[in-house]
């Protein structure tokens, strides 16, 4: 959550940068690829970090309002689809991220690669946290896992 | 049947599946992506994980992550009680006041953040309380500021425009603009409603003059965000970007030091929960993304477009009606920012069917996605009102149907009309609505 933050208080010191060399009349050239890496890495580590928080937006909180055997196997279904498609986010990302170097950030010339990491790593950090979330849920239930769906701070930014 | 129509269906089914089995939406969507890939396309997965970060890569975006830093630096300060207490001031002594002031303080508030969950979260801490003290039903207000919040969405810096511009390649300083007038004519139809159908609530003397000044004065650093951010947007100026960054230097050079020097100590945590929450909205608009991209190599635009063709021919009126259907029921099972991602290829497909403006229908969509996140059977801004309100969603629901008809009113209006949303790009930033500049040097062109 920190390198989270970090990430947002760089990528606005970019944007600050940005527009007073602009003004200066000394344009930076390469302030759209750090925005942009900072911007995109941000995303994806944040992805990660709302796995942690069970933040991120459901359609609805059907398993919250099971007990016993019956959620802990709807919990752990779930956590099993997240892992999937972090598994997928590793495996195929890290495809990407080779196939990135191929490809250059503008006008660096910085493989694209450096941006195309964040899948795998995100993708990593999520299946880690998923499994966590599944360990500890079948040692101590899941029950007290969930969020309220109506917390505000636990609702997507509409 | 032909296997892209068996694919389509397969993936909207997997994610409403998973999605109401509870896995979040971001992973319900890209679950249902990868199925559908691995098992009829020739696509190749790492494609469609690659799209994800395609998704996102768009530079439009970065200007989410400062609107919602300066909407939660703003709440999180205590500065958004002053901009209450000057709605107060103005409409407060009115018949139903109490609730004249929820509409004029959201559509204030709204022009900081950009978010229609910071605005309830926001609006309902402070002003519920008070409602119930004078006696109005929890229910009636707890559909109050739903609705109201939904201006958040219409009115700059509306976080949906920025997506709607970046996935659609639409000017986001046009449909800023262009979201203007709607905002403003749901918020003002909120106040007629509930001046002549809400409760009376306890009649209060007009404000003195100086009583005015009083509330006026604290609220005027505040108000000069929305400036800040229209004004530099629409000039040419500022990007969205820098502008809602400009935003955010002006909270923390000034608003911060003159009004609320002890929040400077919680600045890491707002950049922390700034820094997570900006990453749920993009999150699901990767996944939406790859599920979007997916859908228009499947040729879904072309089986929507062609069904809707068969009912409407090309007439705009008819489109845009069943646009605003589609999308108003999309809206109820889905975020609206992953809604935009997944429809684009449908509504640039259907807007060029019936020659609408981009903008027009920019805003018109806007709007529509907004409306179903207050209407049944999911209504994820309501559902969330009525639990801060403490009643049930049901009660909730019978109190806000009434209201439904401030924005079918708005809807017809935009659809019947255009220049109601195109009018104020084309008065203040022509280009962003296709207008040229006129050969003979005064004035613009600009399409019908």
């Amino acid at each position: 959550m920190v390198l989270c933050a970090l990430l947002l208080l760089g990528f606005t010191l970019v944007e600050i940068a940005d527009v007073l060399c602009r003004n200066l009349r000394r344009p930076w050239l390469n302030a759209n690829e750090f925005a942009a890496g900072f911007f995109v890495w941000g995303v994806f580590l944040g992805m990660g970090v709302a796995v942690r928080r069970d933040q991120h937006f459901r359609l609805t909180a059907l398993a919250e309002t099971m007990r016993g055997a019956r959620r802990t196997l709807v919990e752990t279904f779930n956590r099993l689809v997240i892992l999937g498609v972090a598994l997928s986010m590793v495996f195929f990302g890290y495809r990407n991220y080779l196939n990135g170097f191929g490809s250059f950030l503008m006008p660096s010339l910085t493989p694209i690669a450096v941006l195309y990491a964040a899948i795998p790593v995100a993708g990593g950090l999520i299946a880690l946290f998923t499994v966590e979330e599944l360990v500890n849920g079948w040692r101590h239930g899941f029950e007290g896992t969930g969020k309220a769906l109506t917390d505000p701070s636990h609702l997507p930014i509409t | 049947m032909d296997t892209n129509s068996i694919a389509i269906i397969v993936m909207i089914v997997t994610f409403l599946y998973l999605g109401y089995q509870g896995v979040p939406v971001a992973f319900a969507l890209m679950a249902g992506a990868l199925v559908t890939t691995a098992f009829f396309t020739k696509i190749s997965l790492p494609s469609i994980v690659g799209q994800m970060f395609n998704g996102v890569n768009q530079l439009e975006f970065l200007a989410i992550p400062f609107f919602l830093l300066a909407g939660d630096m703003m709440t999180q300060a205590n500065i958004t009680a002053r901009l209450i207490r000057f709605a107060q001031a103005l409409v407060g002594h009115l018949r139903s006041g109490l609730a004249h002031v929820v509409s004029i303080s959201s559509m204030l508030f709204a022009g900081i953040s950009g978010s229609m969950t910071a605005d309830v979260a926001a609006i309902s801490t402070v002003v519920m309380p008070h409602m119930e003290e004078e006696g109005y039903d929890p229910a009636f207000s707890a559909a109050l500021v739903a609705s109201a919040s939904t201006i958040a969405a219409m009115v700059p810096p509306s976080i949906m425009a920025i997506v709607y511009g970046a996935v659609g390649n639409v000017s986001i300083a046009g449909l800023f603009l262009g979201g203007a007038t709607p905002g403003l004519m749901v918020g003002v139809g909120l106040m007629v409603y509930s001046y002549l159908f809400g409760p009376p609530g306890m009649r209060k003397r007009r404000p003195t003059f100086g009583e005015l000044m009083g509330a006026t004065r604290p609220a005027l650093l505040p108000l000069m965000i929305p400036i800040i951010i229209v004004g530099g947007v629409a000039s040419g100026v500022f990007t969205p970007a820098e502008a809602g960054m400009i935003a955010v230097v002006y909270i923390i050079v000034v608003l911060l030091p003159l009004m609320a020097r002890g929040h400077f100590r919680r600045l890491p945590r707002d950049f922390m929960e700034a820094a997570v929450l900006y990453s749920l909205p993009m999150s699901a608009v990767a996944s939406a993304s790859a599920v979007g991209w997916l859908m228009a190599y499947l040729g879904a635009p072309d089986i929507v477009h062609g069904w809707i063709e068969s009912v409407s021919g090309d007439n705009r009126v008819v489109i845009m009606y069943l646009m605003v259907v589609v999308l108003t029921i999309a809206g109820d099972f889905l975020d609206g920012v992953p809604a935009i991602a997944i429809f684009m290829p449908i509504i640039i497909s259907l807007s060029q069917l019936g020659h609408i403006h981009p903008v027009h229908m920019g805003v018109l969509i806007i709007v529509s996605l907004a409306f179903g996140l207050i209407t049944p059977p999911y209504g994820l801004i309501l559902l969330l009102s009525s639990t801060l309100a403490g009643v049930s969603f049901a009660r909730a629901l019978r109190q806000a149907v009434p209201l439904y008809c401030v924005y079918f009113l708005v809807i017809s209006v935009i659809i019947f009309f255009p220049n109601v949303v195109l009018w104020l790009p084309r008065l203040i930033l022509p280009t962003s609505v296709g207008c040229f500049p006129s050969p003979s040097g005064s004035g613009y062109i600009c399409p019908p």
